[in-house]
């Protein structure tokens, strides 16, 4: 398109400054709405993948197939320890650790509690999960722990015990015999997460071998990625690394916890349902607009094609000064939508209700939103496309012009 | 008394870097009842003195008094009711609203000034007969000649029997025989309804209605003359 | 002279309001179709959350279940069996016997593990008076395999499809189920499973383990006494003045909850609702505004000379105020008219349920069953309808101030 074109589309633009800037307003508008909330919904997924990934379930595991759905003590990865060490010396990453798993009743002297213990490697346990870094009381086991245990803040209330205080555990072994034992309260750690703090208790993963009959195996060999992106190569890695092993399955965070990619898609759904009605709404804008200015200048098009111009030239013309006001609305929106963004992603905020609410999805009680490229371009690009969809009509309503007509119209 | 009395009458317009005189000083005073024609060139200040006594422009005047009102010192909803009262104006073009049919472009005024509908309508046919639209009452604008729009335009103007009509260029647009009906129905008007009448016009046949002329160039009054109107050729009775 | 704006009758007005509006019927088309699908999707969308929530409040209210509870002041903290309280009597007895109350129970909820030959698991082991439990829980209508317990003394418990998948036991196994007396001892026992239930949320068909209260309180060995006492009004929502009453009858040594106490995500979901529907009605409104003004001045603009003649004609620039807007109203009204229609076209089909099943396991997570039921309420509408009407007139000064100020001899003169 020649110079002169786009200077023609430019200034027909602003013929009516007031109509350019109220259609353009109404894409700023929700430009810098649909930047805003994309950047905050992609901030709160990730918190939300990650508090409640870190906290234990890590993000790849390595099970025994069916383990995830039905936990039972014999689905179990032999010598459990030598194939961890092997991963971690051949991904080269110390955020790798094995883990067993069985379900035993504690008593301290007053109480008894059925609930999941799990056996840990001490040293590597705190690279996948945020539990060892949270001990308010004590310590968190070590390398050297035998009969010793740690226990989540609540049930140690119920239990009604503290430091130091003994614990016996009653629960059935790998091979359905009676395992038992008695461990000291080492250390109490608190998550936040009552269900959490009330349901775990964690030994030495050689320690849990030992009681419960396990000889050298375990359950899960858990993994975390260095970012959540590289999930799907990190578990394209462990995948041929146990290649040979036969019943094993690589699980990645969707599939260990398909509520939380659940709950992001209908989360997802609905805000997508609400995006599409403010783009509709500016696209009916666009047209309104674009479809207005086309049918008043009806003579002047008359005048050009009478010149010499073709329907075509004119719907480009149109087409172009929707694309500038696109732009211009794009440019604009991205950037108030960016300034309010990047402001709040420093400074966070927070909503009344909020606190119960990050509660149950393991976020923080003030949001940070998430700037990114895609955050900030995602909304408004599809703004733009909705824009130069609308004006289609009106630039194929210059096909049916006649120019003798066209140049009668008033 | 007077209708009309301006004194002193200025009005300057910004045109691009030039700023044009409009009206230089003006004084002219309208007794009640008289038939006056504006004539000139374009641009000699016929329309903008038209505008500034009917209370539509703003103006750098020093008084004007329309009866014993100052309408310079009106604010603009005070204006806009003493022309709903007191004046008619008839345009060139663009006279009628375009979505109302003949019948409801001349009962709007009588709405406005809040008469009732039967008064209204009854009124209105009647005005519609007189300048000779029976039968097309119904009719919205785009449906009319021009000339019939004009009449339209009149019957309006008249309906609630103002003091003063101004009309600026009514017959512009009009053949010569639909002019000459309008200026007659004019001056009957003039005659039978004591209206009193301002038409700005450069047409020469305009000015033989008249009973008084003046001349206007560059914003200025150049001539002011009393003179015996040509007779009035009752032929609007026969028109349809 | 004074001609004041209400002199003029309204229906002049209206008709001129009326044919102007249809002047241009394709831009008027366009705005309506803006107006009406913006209307649509504030009252759709708002059904569907409400829906979800009251899904949400539903499921989290019955899972407590009881709108009303009463608890040792420690069993909340700590639910053992050492916190228990005596069987209602006297005062309070009375109270929840009296005609305001829509139905209370008395149960035993004590943590416990239950084993098959095959498995063992953790689980919250409820003594129930199996006739006044399920007036408050619906729990024998969930039952899917056998029957729900019968009596104070049946000696059988009914467990959730999923537990009994897990324990790789079926109807009719036994199952031996371990728990402690208040004085610290291991209190187990057998019992035949006689029935299997199918929760709306699949979490909760690990967790709960039904058995006859009498039997447990043998097992137990705690006399007559219970864990708790629930209580359900006719609407959760409205239970002030039952709670006030049952709260002055219930002994000083108990603590009594309602269910926004027991479960405070769950009001505030209720309250952040509320706040949410209005900001979700006025986005879009905002989002509709500008399209609304920019229409309305178009039309301000195509009729200057028009409006410069009505001024000439001696209108008051209120009254071009007053038609201008009166347009606005009309095109307003009868985009509210088609969303509203739409909205009920669209909202009413779907109440008998919409099946999402595909995200379930990401609703329970948020505590919502998998079929959501809209929940078209009518102050949400009238929100709706009110906010455009009194925004959209509000917006619409600014073209209507906008067209009075129009300079009748310019706007007449202009092309």
């Amino acid at each position: 398109m020649s110079n002169i074109a786009l200077r023609l589309a430019w200034r027909n633009l602003w013929r009516y400054p007031r109509r350019t800037w109220l259609t353009v307003g109404a894409m700023i508008f929700s430009n810098s709405l649909l930047v805003f909330s994309i950047s905050l919904q992609f901030g709160s997924y990730e918190m939300m993948i990650n508090n409640t990934l870190q906290a234990f379930t890590g993000h790849i595991q390595v099970q025994r197939e069916g383990y995830l759905d039905d936990p039972k003590m014999r689905y179990v990865l032999p010598d459990i320890t030598a194939m961890a060490d092997r991963l971690r010396s051949s991904l080269d990453s110390n955020q790798i650790a094995a883990r067993a798993a069985g379900f035993a009743l504690v008593s301290s002297n007053d109480r008894s509690y059925g609930l999941q213990i799990l056996g840990v490697e001490p040293e590597f346990e705190p690279f996948v999960s945020t539990i060892p870094g949270l001990i308010k009381q004590g310590r968190y086991l070590d390398k050297d722990s035998d009969e010793e245990i740690v226990i989540g803040s609540v049930l140690a209330r119920n239990l009604k015990v503290k430091l130091g205080d003994e614990v016996t555990f009653l629960g059935s072994g790998r091979d359905d015999s009676f395992a038992a034992g008695v461990a000291r309260v080492v250390g109490i750690f608190e998550t936040g997460s009552a269900d959490l703090d009330r349901s775990m208790a964690q030994v030495s993963l050689a320690y849990f071998q030992d009681a419960f009959t396990m000889g050298g195996s375990g359950h899960s060999i858990t993994l975390r990625a260095a970012t959540i992106d590289e999930v799907p190569m990190l578990k394209q890695r462990v995948k041929t690394l146990i290649a040979g092993r036969d019943k094993l399955v690589v699980l990645d965070w969707e599939v260990l916890q398909p509520g939380l990619k659940q709950a992001i898609q209908a989360d997802m759904t609905s805000a997508w349902f609400m995006y599409g009605v403010l783009i509709i709404l500016v696209a009916f804008s666009v047209l309104n607009t674009q479809l207005m200015s086309v049918l008043e200048r009806t003579r002047e098009f008359g005048t050009m094609m009478a010149l010499g111009l073709k329907p075509s030239n004119l719907a480009r013309l149109v087409m172009t000064e929707t694309f500038m006001m696109a732009s211009l609305g794009l440019a604009i929106g991205v950037f108030i939508g960016y300034l309010i963004t990047a402001y709040l992603s420093v400074v966070g905020f927070s909503y009344p209700g909020m606190e119960e609410m990050a509660d149950k999805f393991n976020l923080p009680d003030r949001m940070y939103p998430n700037v990114s490229l895609l955050s900030l371009t995602l909304g408004p690009g599809i703004v733009a496309i909705g824009c130069l969809l609308a004006a289609i009509y009106p630039a194929l309503r210059l096909y049916l012009l006649l120019p003798i007509e066209a140049m009668r119209a008033v | 008394m007077s209708a009309i009395h301006c004194m002193q009458l200025c009005k300057t317009f910004k045109q691009g870097d030039e700023t044009i005189t409009g009206l230089d000083h003006v004084d002219i005073s309208i007794e009640v009842g008289e038939f006056v024609c504006l004539s000139g060139p374009s641009g000699s200040g016929k329309t903008t003195l038209l505008n500034a006594i009917g209370g539509l422009d703003t103006h750098d005047s020093v008084e004007i008094h329309m009866g014993n009102i100052r309408i310079d010192q009106l604010d603009k909803g005070s204006l806009a009711d003493m022309r709903l009262h007191n004046i008619g104006f008839v345009f060139q073009a663009y006279n009628l609203i375009p979505v109302l049919s003949a019948q409801e472009n001349v009962e709007f005024v009588m709405q406005m000034q809040g008469i009732v509908a039967h008064e209204r309508a009854r009124h209105a046919r009647e005005i519609l007969k007189e300048v000779g639209l029976e039968g097309m009452e119904d009719r919205r604008p785009a449906q009319l000649s021009g000339g019939q729009q004009q009449r339209v335009a009149v019957a309006r103007a008249i309906v609630s029997q103002p003091q003063l009509v101004l009309a600026d260029e009514p017959t512009a647009n009009l053949d010569s025989v639909t002019a000459s009906h309008l200026m007659n129905l004019f001056s009957r008007l003039n005659q039978h309804h004591h209206i009193t009448f301002i038409i700005a016009t450069h047409d020469k046949r305009v000015m033989g209605y008249a009973k008084r002329l003046i001349k206007m160039r560059d914003g200025k009054i150049i001539g002011d003359e009393k003179q015996t109107p040509v007779a009035i050729e009752d032929v609007a009775d026969s028109s349809g | 002279m004074n001609t004041g704006v209400f002199n003029i009758p309204f229906k002049a007005m209206l008709t001129l309001s009326w044919r102007n509006l249809w002047r241009n019927y394709r831009r008027t088309l366009i705005m309506l179709a803006a107006i009406s699908m913006a209307v649509w999707a504030m009252i759709f969308m708002t059904a569907i959350m409400r829906g979800m929530v009251d899904d949400m409040l539903h499921q989290g209210v019955a899972n407590l279940p009881g709108h009303i509870q009463i608890h040792h002041p420690g069993f909340r903290d700590d639910p053992s069996v050492v916190n228990s309280i005596d069987a209602p009597g006297g005062e309070l007895l009375a109270a929840l016997n009296d005609s305001q109350t829509k139905s209370w129970t008395s149960r035993i909820k004590v943590p416990a593990v239950i084993s098959s030959e095959r498995d063992t698991r953790g689980i919250s082991l409820l003594g129930v008076e199996p006739e006044s439990e399920n007036r408050i829980t619906g729990i024998a209508e969930q039952v899917v395999e056998g029957r729900f317990l019968e009596g104070d003394d049946d000696r059988g418990v009914v467990i959730g499809l999923k537990l009994a998948e897990r324990l790789e036991t079926r109807l009719g196994k036994r199952v031996v189920i371990m728990s402690q007396d208040p004085d610290n001892n291991i209190a187990d026992r057998g019992f035949r499973i006689v029935g299997l239930y199918k929760a709306r949320l699949e979490a909760l068909e690990e967790v709960n383990v039904y058995a006859a209260r009498g039997t447990l309180q043998k097992l137990l060995k705690i006399g007559d006494q219970v864990s708790e006492i629930a209580i359900i009004d006719k609407d959760f929502r409205d239970i002030e003045s039952l709670y006030a009453k049952i709260k002055a009858a219930t002994p000083d040594n108990l603590e009594i909850r309602a269910w926004y106490e027991l479960d405070s995500y769950l009001s505030s979901m209720l309250n952040v609702m509320d706040g949410f529907v209005l900001i979700w009605i006025i986005i879009i409104f905002l989002a509709l505004s500008f399209g609304l003004v920019n229409t309305l001045m178009m039309a301000v603009f195509e009729r200057r000379r028009e409006i410069g003649l009505i001024q000439a004609l001696g209108m008051r620039p209120g009254m071009i105020v007053y038609q201008i807007l009166l347009e606005s109203l009309l095109l307003l009204l009868i985009g509210l008219s088609i969303g509203n229609a739409l909205a009920l076209a669209t909202v009413l089909p779907l109440e008998s349920g919409l099946d999402i099943s595909s995200v379930a396991e990401g609703l329970a997570m948020i505590g919502a069953g998998s079929v959501l039921y809209p929940n078209l309420r009518l102050d949400d509408m009238i929100l709706a309808n009110v906010v455009v009407i009194m925004l959209g007139t509000l917006t619409s000064i600014l073209p209507a101030w906008h067209a009075a100020r129009l300079d009748p001899v310019q706007a007449i003169n202009s092309t």
